[in-house]
């Protein structure tokens, strides 16, 4: 696993795969790391995040990763997100952004 | 805040997270003052924040609206005497 950042609210790595996999809280504090997470694996075609870890997403955590999804889409890819947690699943179906993911389970 | 159910307790965390998130995206970098009114079947979040220029209808507070809506029974966010004021309300359900 490579460390791509870390905050105290958020480490963001990324396993051998690719992926990357977020642990912590998506918010105003975190976020900045994850935009760099994510723009350094724009042109690597589908970006994957792992979210198994993450309890916590704001509208900031959101618009980051809407952002991710609104550039994948431009380069005809997309953005998936993996073991999305309940609480995370939530904000999407309450912000109707879940059309603008491929959701999956978690890998194991 | 006994009574309130674990899911309400997390939407409280989710609307107080909003309210102060839209304040500091969007307030004037001042500080910002925070209530919280804990009645018996309502919890309320009020911050405050002075303001030069403050767009209530900004497009990432649609969003911002769009979550408090769907976790608290009420909300607002305007501009009152140079300052944005955002606020929002989580009803516990009553046990019928």
């Amino acid at each position: 696993m490579t460390e791509m950042g870390n905050h105290d609210s958020l480490t963001v790595d990324s396993d051998p795969a690719g992926v990357i996999v977020v642990h912590g809280d998506i918010d105003v504090a975190g976020r900045p790391i994850l935009e760099a997470a994510l723009l350094e694996r724009e042109n690597d075609g589908p970006i994957i995040i792992d979210l198994g870890d993450v309890f916590f997403v704001d509208s900031s955590g959101l618009r980051s990763l809407l952002g991710a999804s609104r550039r994948a889409k431009a380069r005809d890819s997309i953005v998936v997100l993996r073991g999305v947690r309940p609480e995370v699943l939530r904000l999407l179906e309450i912000t109707g952004t879940t059309e603008h993911f491929s959701i999956e389970p978690s890998r194991g | 805040m006994a009574g309130f159910t674990v899911d309400e307790i997390e939407d409280i965390r989710i609307a107080v997270s909003e309210v102060l998130l839209a304040l500091i995206e969007h307030g004037g970098g001042q500080s910002i003052d925070v209530e919280f009114v804990v009645e018996a079947q309502e919890f309320r979040v009020r911050g405050r924040t002075a303001v030069q220029d403050f767009d209530a209808d900004h497009p990432d507070l649609l969003l911002c609206r769009t979550v408090l809506a769907g976790v608290g029974t009420d909300h607002g966010i305007e501009l009152v005497d140079d300052h944005a004021q955002i606020w929002a309300a989580v009803t516990h359900a009553s046990i019928p």
